[in-house]
């Protein structure tokens, strides 16, 4: 469990670097750009419901805020009641009265 | 939604409250595969989250890492809901109980149907099967359809086929009647014709054999008819036996006598009655309580009221009312004709079981006989044309 834990730390570059080419190929061959790459990938479904998948982690979590740690960036949801419906270590979909998704924040 | 709800109820979850560091507890949980969901934050440095029974188990070290303090606030799901049945026993037995009588009466027989034959068929059928002790509520597995069948074939004589089949706590006999053989004159075996009762000879048809009668004769029971030997024109070929055939018509009487009495008992139904109610089940019948029969003298009419299960099947268990009618018994004098008529009606009934069945009614004669003592009878006369021919193996070879 431990070492599974400290893996990405360890090849952090090359992977990196290799899925960048994975993301120039699928640009090339016009794939969906979902497809490739650990890049976090942000479904709102209505308001009430966010679902963000390749996410890294939690950072902070308030009734009225939760920011989520991802590869591009931190996403911050702000909203009314934010609860986390369910959390994998694919996928988190958060729910409650959401007004913004902000990026870097 | 709904499935996931319903997974997680039968697998069993807790709820659970986190204090400290919840954003990384959450975190190793995630990464570690133990699922959470529901994360709702209470406050400042607290949230409530349900977890997995599989997951909670795993959540010690999580939260030791994390620096996290964790308690229960509610076990939900399935499996907590059994733990409260451990202890109770009555509930273990009466499950125990269920089980066993689900057992015990699907392993009967609950209903059986008789097809591919008429009522009369179909009762001897019952008949044969009750001397095996074969009925509503005999265990199966002492049941060899097989066996059942070929007893059916055995004893039920119109069966040229039956097929038993036990299908849940139904048994199903399939029968197939035969067709009747069509009468076989056997015509190497020779005979006589004889008279079968006494009669007026009207009409003869021979068709073989040497005719001893003639139109317009009387004959007595048991006279030749038609002789089965026929002798030849010239004596010196000897005679010939043959299978004699004909058809000999001839007037014959029935009569009977019926006494007549001008006093008639009619009962007379009071108008009080009673309903008497039975539980059935199978065969069986319990009486309830108030259960009277206080009349002296009554009529009863009983009635099923059964059960109509789902799929139109028939339970076995319904209620049986039999009503109850009080009656008088009351002397009525009759006139005349109307004794006559009662009479007349008894001796019709009485005469029709004698006549045979191909015979034609020509007259009907009635009689007023009267004795000494004043006893009266009405005598009916019916004169009939039948055939009268009946055959009688000839002796010898």
């Amino acid at each position: 469990m431990k070492l599974a834990g400290k893996e990405p730390d360890k090849g952090a570059k090359p992977r990196r670097w290799i899925l960048g080419i994975g993301e120039k190929l699928a640009e090339l061959f016009e794939l969906p750009p979902d497809l490739f790459g650990n890049r976090p990938k942000v479904t709102a479904v209505g308001r009430g419901e966010v679902l963000i998948e390749n996410f890294k982690g939690i950072m902070d979590f308030r009734e009225d805020m939760v920011r989520i740690n991802t590869s591009t960036g931190v996403i911050r949801i702000t909203g009314n009641g934010i609860t986390i419906r369910e959390i994998t270590s694919e996928a988190v979909i958060i729910g409650g009265k959401i007004s913004n998704i902000d990026y870097d924040a | 939604m709904f499935l996931v709800h319903l997974w997680n109820y039968i697998r069993g979850y807790v709820i659970i409250i986190a204090k400290g560091g919840v954003e990384r507890f959450i975190n190793i949980c995630a990464r570690r595969q133990i699922l959470l969901w529901d994360i709702v934050r209470k406050d400042n440095d607290s949230a409530v989250m349900k977890a997995s029974l599989r997951g909670f188990m795993l959540m010690r070290p999580a939260a030791r890492k994390s620096g996290c303090r964790i308690g229960i606030v509610k076990k939900c799901g399935l499996p907590f809901f059994l733990r409260r049945f451990r202890k109770r026993r009555g509930f273990k037995a009466g499950l125990l109980f269920f089980a066993v009588l689900i057992v015990f009466f699907t392993s009967m027989i609950w209903e059986i149907e008789i097809r591919g034959c008429g009522g009369d068929t179909a009762q001897r059928i019952m008949k044969v099967l009750e001397d095996r002790d074969i009925r509503k509520g005999s265990f199966k597995t002492r049941l060899d359809p097989r066996r059942i069948a070929s007893d059916i074939l055995m004893n039920v004589d119109d069966v040229a086929w039956a097929g038993v089949q036990i299908h849940g706590v139904k048994m199903t006999i399939s029968v197939q009647s035969i067709t009747p053989r069509p009468e076989v004159v056997d015509e190497s075996q020779c005979c006589n014709l004889v008279a079968e009762r006494d009669g007026l000879i009207t009409k003869v048809e021979v068709l073989a054999g040497t005719l001893k009668v003639m139109e317009g004769d009387t004959v007595t029971k048991g006279q030749l008819l038609v002789s089965g030997i026929l002798e030849s024109q010239n004596p010196e070929f000897g005679a010939k036996n043959v299978h004699a055939l004909g058809r000999i018509t001839a007037r014959t009487w029935y009569d009977t006598k019926v006494p007549l009495s001008y006093e008639y008992t009619k009962r007379i139904r009071t108008g009080r009655t009673r309903e008497n109610t039975y539980i059935r089940i199978l065969n069986m019948k319990i009486g309830l309580f108030g259960n009277r029969r206080d009349f002296e003298l009554y009529d009863s009419v009983s009635y099923d009221r059964t059960v109509k299960g789902p799929f139109n099947t028939e339970i076995p268990v319904g209620l049986t009312v039999e009503k109850l009618y009080e009656v008088t018994e009351k002397k009525v004098r009759l006139s005349a004709e109307e004794a006559e008529a009662l009479a007349l009606e008894k001796a019709r009934l009485d005469l029709s079981k004698e006549l045979s069945p191909d015979c034609r009614v020509l007259d009907e004669r009635i009689n007023i006989l009267r004795s000494e003592t004043g006893d009266a009878w009405l005598q009916l006369i019916v004169e009939c044309e039948e055939d009268i021919a009946g055959r009688e193996p000839l002796g010898g070879d």
